[in-house]
């Protein structure tokens, strides 16, 4: 992606956050954050917290076991056309029960935020510029209406069982 | 047929207030047109060879005469006066700008019409029987389900950005018009012993380069439990397609490479999670979507059926329209008319928007305002009484819409080709043209009966040639067009995949090819009522071959 730059912004629905303490891209300027298969094997070695990058390939569901322990969760979209990811948030949020930050990294940009915030990505790591000043004006591109249950709640309202309704 | 209420009112006037955010922002540049295109493939905005195309969903081929005006008028006012019908029971326009996109699409609004998911790696429009709820072998309508589908699906957060595009098909009869064998999910509806309605379940069906027939991944699965399941096949094909190569990224490779007894089972493990959670169907709900799709009351016209022999003996061509596109209804006094939008010599699936409102207004003198879209490119009138087809068949004559050829040799599918297409390799327009003028003798198709030629342009196969009893490919061999020819295939509940005859002819020598073909089968059938396909599933290709080639050594 050409818009990407080094540099990213951490957004959440509460703004932007200053003092974000997990290195999810691996440059050493903060809290380690490991591959699945490190995750699984360090957890064998201690009752440390764990903090996970899932990458596309990944089975989620490795992580139920341990699921407890875990405190943060990197979801990899290497490119906006892969949406792998949004199958493990559901299935971090749905199946594991995890309630911890899931964050979005890689290609986040403004037309996938609100489909990775309903499948319980609450939180983004954005290079593309355009992207942060849209975020930063909080007009996201998403549509308060839903014709799906999904991982995040909202509320069902009074209409067929599978429709729902986010507060705008 | 379905009615939005106010929250689909909401949601597809948010839809087009996105996009057309959407647009504003590519046009000075904040998103790139790589990050664009799948955002508008997602509205159903393809640019093509000369132009941008928009493609409107028309879900499961439905429509209302007042839609159907709306779509005549979008001809009239943003395109060139006509549009074309698809194979998947939408419609397309060529000539739009991408500046009136937004205003087309609040005029589909209007009406209660969108282009969500009519492109993109998405689960696209959900395709039925164009003879749901008026013929006499269903067992139920199976357009609720679709719609159903169609709602679940809209922009469905988990399954936006999947391997490749996803299509669904529903029929509810045995015998199968919805082709749903060569669909990524087939539904069946059906009943079980006792007396439920549920689906036969197929997977992996699909046409394109590599051509499979979908497998029954599961005997009966109970309409409640219709979301979850579809969910869980979904979300197995999400993590686990292929992603590294699109042409083998349909989920019939996945079901080809994982195996279907592996692939089901991960299909069921992943739905045990889901079944009985919140994407169970309550009989409230299911009933109330049902309730729109009520066929019309249906008054006894029995004077039909006198008045019916009377005009057929005065008027030879009205007889032959009814014998040709007229069939059975379930209430006796009424029939289901085809109407051929394969005039000969025109282009299989275009209409003028003059046709669409005359289709229109006909369908409200007629046929209780309802009109359907097939996927062979034809429209049709579902429910119109014997003892108004004749009123009705010069009205369409009045237009050139009372070609009688449905199901025969001229009734052509094909796709737009290299006339339109960017992704063509050849022509498909002409050549079906060619064929069509070649055996425009209603007395010879009579003798041919029916026979289905499909023609694609590329081996993307938009124009279903490996299903035709005859299909066309056209290829490009060293900077000329090429037609390759394959026999057998069939889309029914027998659906089979039709294999290549041999080397293929050039454009100027295709249509007598053809010819041989079907002499080859008229003369030595058993009789006219052994069909084409039947001769060719009795005697396989040799006789054609040896028609074809003669003695020559085939190359490929």
């Amino acid at each position: 992606m050409r818009e990407m730059t080094a540099m990213s912004t951490i957004w959440t629905l509460s703004g932007f956050v200053t003092d974000d303490p997990w290195d999810h891209k691996g440059d050493g300027t903060g809290k380690p954050v490991l591959s699945l298969s490190d995750a699984l094997a360090k957890s064998e070695l201690s009752n440390d917290p764990i903090a996970v990058r899932i990458d596309p390939a990944d089975d989620v569901s490795r992580l139920g076991p341990i699921i407890d322990r875990v405190v943060f969760v990197a979801v990899n979209f290497p490119a906006f056309n892969d949406g792998r990811a949004f199958s493990h948030a559901s299935l971090l949020r749905d199946r594991l029960g995890y309630g911890g930050e899931i964050r979005a990294i890689g290609a986040v940009l403004l037309d996938q935020v609100p489909f990775m915030l309903r499948v319980g990505i609450d939180s983004f790591a954005v290079s593309h510029e355009p992207t942060i000043r849209r975020l930063g004006e909080r007009r996201l591109s998403g549509i308060d209406l839903h014709y799906q249950p999904t991982a995040r709640p909202s509320a069902v309202g009074d209409s067929y069982s599978w429709r729902r309704k986010s507060a705008s | 047929m379905y009615r939005y209420d106010e929250f689909d009112h909401d949601f597809v006037r948010a839809r087009v207030d996105q996009f057309r955010d959407q647009v504003a922002r590519r046009l000075t540049g904040e998103i790139s047109e790589d990050a664009f295109k799948p955002l508008r493939l997602m509205n159903g905005v393809y640019l093509q060879l000369h132009a941008y195309m928009l493609r409107v969903a028309i879900p499961y081929g439905t429509l209302s005469s007042s839609q159907l005006r709306k779509l005549a008028h979008i001809a009239r006012v943003y395109d060139r006066g006509y549009g074309h019908f698809t194979t998947r029971q939408n419609i397309q326009y060529n000539w739009p700008k991408l500046s009136d996109m937004p205003a087309i699409l609040d005029q589909l609004a209007e009406v209660e019409m969108h282009a969500i998911q009519t492109s993109g790696n998405c689960i696209r429009n959900v395709t039925a029987d164009h003879f749901a709820g008026a013929a006499a072998d269903e067992v139920a309508d199976p357009r609720p389900y679709a719609e159903i589908l169609r709602q679940w699906s809209s922009l469905h957060p988990e399954f936006s950005f999947l391997p490749r595009k996803f299509k669904i098909a529903i029929t509810a009869a045995e015998h199968d018009r919805a082709a749903i064998q060569v669909h990524d999910i087939g539904l069946q509806l059906k009943r079980n012993s006792d007396g439920e309605l549920g689906f036969a379940v197929y997977v992996g069906g699909g046409q394109g380069r590599t051509p499979m027939v979908a497998k029954l991944i599961k005997e009966f699965l109970p309409e409640t439990h219709l979301l979850s399941y579809v969910t869980a096949i979904m979300r197995v094909y999400n993590l686990h397609g292929r992603r590294d190569n699109k042409y083998k990224a349909r989920i019939k490779i996945l079901v080809h490479e994982t195996g279907v007894d592996e692939l089901a089972a991960q299909i069921e493990t992943e739905w045990a999670h889901l079944k009985d959670g919140e994407l169970t169907l309550p009989e409230k709900d299911v009933e109330a979507i049902t309730a729109y799709f009520a066929p019309p009351d249906l008054q006894p016209r029995g004077e039909g059926w006198g008045e019916l022999a009377a005009w057929k003996r005065s008027e030879p061509a009205f007889s032959d329209w009814v014998g040709r596109n007229v069939a059975p209804h379930r209430h006796p006094d009424y029939g289901m008319v085809t109407i051929s939008l394969k005039p000969i010599g025109g282009i299989p699936g275009d209409a003028s928007a003059d046709q669409m409102d005359a289709v229109a207004r006909l369908a409200d003198e007629f046929a209780y305002s309802e009109i359907r879209v097939t996927h062979e490119q034809n429209l049709v009138l579902p429910h119109v009484a014997l003892a108004d087809l004749e009123p009705l068949w010069r009205g369409l004559a009045a237009e050139g819409l009372a070609t009688a050829n449905a199901g025969l040799i001229t009734d052509i599918i094909a796709c737009p080709g290299l006339d339109y297409c960017a992704l063509a390799n050849a022509r498909s327009i002409p050549v079906a043209q060619e064929i069509s003028n070649r055996f425009a003798s209603p007395a010879r198709q009579a003798e041919i009966g029916e026979l289905k030629i499909k023609i694609s342009g590329c081996i993307n196969a938009c124009g279903h040639h490996h299903v035709g009893h005859i299909g066309i490919l056209g290829v490009e061999k060293k900077g000329a067009e090429l037609y390759q020819i394959t026999l057998g295939g069939s889309a029914d509940e027998n659906t089979s995949i039709g294999e290549i005859i041999g080397r293929g002819f050039e454009s100027e020598r295709l249509t007598d090819a053809i010819e041989v073909i079907v002499d080859t089968y008229l003369t030595a059938r058993n009789d006219s009522s052994e069909s084409f396909i039947d001769f060719y599933r009795r005697v396989g290709p040799a006789p054609f071959k040896a028609a074809l080639y003669g003695g020559e050594v085939e190359a490929a």
